[in-house]
């Protein structure tokens, strides 16, 4: 692992931290297991040192010396731990008077403290612990063990603890290794996919492996780019659908004025022309504003106004404003079924959106023609169904039917810009749903599938927003 | 009738501004915001026309919510290129009157600037309206013309209400269909002509005088006319 590296490396950050954090684990495990161990014996000999010592002088310190010496000599034959123990009395004038060391330390080492020497014992040079303590009569008491055995046992301890060591080392080193190796391998796949976007191949996805954080990031990313080239391609059309469709009039309508600038002298055919233009600049503003409906719907940002919303009265209201317009036009428009359902949603665009729904059937279902509105309420959702008896529309058209501007050769001679069903789907996707066409043989079979809400969540939602304001009708007051 | 028109753009505080006049205001045209507030704070105005953005550090729908904490209850209508439903939400909850989205005609913008004129000055509690000899009992929802009662639908009654409230004033089919139905969007189809040729046949058909006119390329009066 590189050190510069580090800064502009989470991945080795992780894995060297990891590497680190092990290390100093076992640095913790190996001292509570050498103090555990080697500092238990330790304390253990002192222990016994400091009691024998103790104990030699409380039973012999004031008697005479010979029954120390006697004791001395019955502890060291007694065979136990005989091999490591020390024993000395001195006179006071410093000559040995019974033990087992040949040398010891001088008269003036320091008197009842532990002590860390080298001494000569049975012959043999060896490293001792051992205590002086003063005798009554002016000789010294010295009580001891000899440590080789100690030794051996801590080197052991030791060499293991080294031993682990090393090998922990070594399992940090390629953990953070391979912890690195696998991060960026993950990283370097969403990587590569969002170079290619920012190439301008918005339809690359991140290929999703497994199911770990990295595989719901990855999701997340998709998902966001899926909504992004869905903005990306309304933006699009919207452009193109200026460029197309706004040009055309707007070219009719510069000739138009131009002609009649240069032809038209009489006051009144001026008059006209402009009354004309202005006609022509409305549908233009009609076009313009539906656009912009269609991309605010699209943007998928939800108005303030989003509220309750009980369809069938959305269907009823509806019907109500369209009845007369529909009866002219020889349609018999009626609502078959009008179970409240309800939704969450903005009422305004939700009513535009049935409007356009009925506008559309009156227009293309044809004279003597039946249309019939319906809420319905499903397991997944709720819906309002528009389905007239009329000609219908080939299979090959219904998907296209709401695109913008699209007009099915049939339906240019009515008025009309080819937006109505293009906003109605932009509606019914903003608040989650899905607008749905089919052919009901006869007929067209046009449905606006939505998210429905129950009515113990309706009930909730009353403690804290006031009840949806349903029109009490008539209500004259505030007119 | 004395108007303030708060707008920026020249061009169309100049169309505003003579519209108001060939209705009989007189008009005090502002093109920014803090000396709007000033003059609708220091004078006494029949009605407010204000753009949403405005120069001179104050916008729209703050000067809205000055007037209006300090009690002022000038009738205010509000103009403005931002047209989205939220927009319109938040200019009449921030306490304009109404929401007029440019471009309009001028046509639209009298009829509103009447309309809220009307109201300003009508007295609530009148449950018996009458123009020549058509009733509307607001108690008993009784229509009648003379001694002749009238069989209307419950959104017809909304509709004649609202024509009867704006009595000899013109109504533009996007009022009519704001007031009555309350739906803000533009339908393709001719529905409130259509419907007013049905209140018409019931109200107006077999009586005399006719009491429900058409304003040719504006929208509809009722009233006596000459």
């Amino acid at each position: 692992m590189r050190l510069s590296s580090l800064n502009d490396s989470i991945a080795a950050r992780l894995a060297l931290g990891n590497g680190a954090l092990l290390l100093a684990l076992i640095l913790v495990i190996s001292g509570i297991f050498y103090f555990g161990t080697v500092g238990v014996l330790d304390r253990g000999i002192d222990g016994k040192i400091n009691s024998i010592s103790t104990r030699l002088l409380e039973a012999y310190g004031s008697g005479p010396i010979d029954a120390l010496a006697q004791e001395i000599k019955r502890e060291l034959a007694d065979g136990i731990d005989s091999d490591s123990e020390i024993f000395l009395v001195t006179s006071p004038s410093g000559q040995r008077i019974v033990g087992n060391l040949s040398t010891w330390p001088p008269p003036d080492a320091p008197l009842g403290v532990l002590l860390n020497r080298d001494v000569i014992r049975d012959g043999r040079l060896s490293s001792a612990r051992l205590i002086a303590r003063p005798l009554p009569g002016g000789g010294r008491l010295y009580v001891g063990r000899d440590l080789s055995e100690q030794r051996a046992i801590r080197d052991l301890v030791w060499h293991a603890l080294e031993a682990v060591a090393a090998v922990s080392l070594v399992l940090a080193v390629v953990g953070a290794w391979l912890l690195r190796r696998q991060i960026e391998r993950r990283i370097s796949g969403i990587r590569r996919t969002t170079h290619e976007i920012e190439a301008g191949n918005l339809d690359r996805r991140i290929l999703i492996s497994g199911d770990d954080e990295f595989a719901r990031l990855a999701l997340d990313i998709n998902r966001m780019l899926d909504r992004i080239e869905q903005l990306m391609n309304g933006v699009r059309h919207v452009s193109n659908a200026i460029a197309h469709d706004l040009r055309t009039p707007l070219s009719r309508l510069r000739a138009r004025l131009d002609e009649a600038l240069r032809r038209e002298m009489t006051v009144t055919a001026l008059t006209d022309a402009a009354r004309t233009a202005i006609d022509g600049i409305d549908d233009l503003i009609s076009v313009f504003n539906k656009l912009l409906q269609i991309a605010e719907a699209e943007s998928g940002v939800r108005t303030e106004s989003f509220a309750r919303v009980d369809l069938s009265r959305v269907i009823r209201d509806m019907v109500e404003l369209y009845d007369p317009a529909a009866e002219e036009a020889g349609v018999r428009l009626r609502v078959v079924d009008h179970t409240a359902v309800w939704t969450l949603g903005d009422r305004d665009l939700l009513a535009t959106a049935v409007a356009s729904l009925i506008d559309n059937a009156i227009k293309y279902a044809g004279s003597g023609a039946r249309v019939e509105l319906r809420t319905q309420s499903a397991a997944h959702g709720v819906s309002v169904v528009v389905q007239d008896d009329g000609p219908g529309v080939p299979a090959v058209e219904l998907p296209r039917l709401t695109e913008r501007f699209y007009r099915m050769d049939r339906a240019r001679h009515q008025p009309g810009n080819g937006l109505g069903l293009a906003i109605v789907s932009a509606i019914a996707a903003l608040h989650d749903g899905k607008l749905q066409l089919a052919n009901a043989e006869p007929g067209l079979r046009v449905a606006i599938e939505l998210p429905g809400i129950k009515l113990g969540e309706t009930q909730q939602a009353d403690t804290r927003a006031p009840p949806l304001p349903v029109t009490p009708v008539p209500n004259l007051s505030n007119l | 009738m004395k108007s303030l028109v708060i707008e920026d753009e020249p061009e169309t505080s100049r169309y505003i501004c003579n519209a108001l006049r060939e209705a009989g205001h007189a008009v005090t045209p502002c093109g920014n915001g803090l000396d709007g507030l000033h003059h609708a704070l220091n004078d006494a105005w029949d009605v407010i026309i204000l753009d949403r953005l405005l120069p001179g550090g104050i916008d729209g729908l703050s000067i809205i919510s000055k007037l209006r904490g300090l009690g002022k209850t000038t009738p205010i209508l509000v103009v403005s290129a931002l047209t989205s439903t939220d927009e319109r939400v938040r200019g009449l909850r921030q306490g304009g009157d109404d929401y007029l989205s440019k471009p309009f005609a001028s046509a639209e913008l009298i009829a509103r600037v009447e309309a809220l004129l009307r109201r300003a000055h009508s007295s609530p509690g009148n449950t018996q309206l009458r123009v020549a000899d058509l009733t509307l009992d607001m108690r008993t929802l009784q229509v009648a013309r003379g001694a002749t009662s009238i069989a209307l639908q419950p959104r017809e009654l909304r509709l004649l209400a609202y024509l009867m409230r704006n009595e000899g004033q013109v109504v533009t089919r996007t009022m009519l269909l704001e007031a009555v139905w309350d739906c803000h969007f533009d339908p393709q189809t001719n529905v409130i002509d259509v419907q007013m040729s049905r209140l018409r046949s019931k109200v107006d058909k077999g009586f005399s005088p006719a009491l429900i006119h058409t304003i040719r390329g504006v929208g509809y009066l009722l009233g006596l006319r000459a």
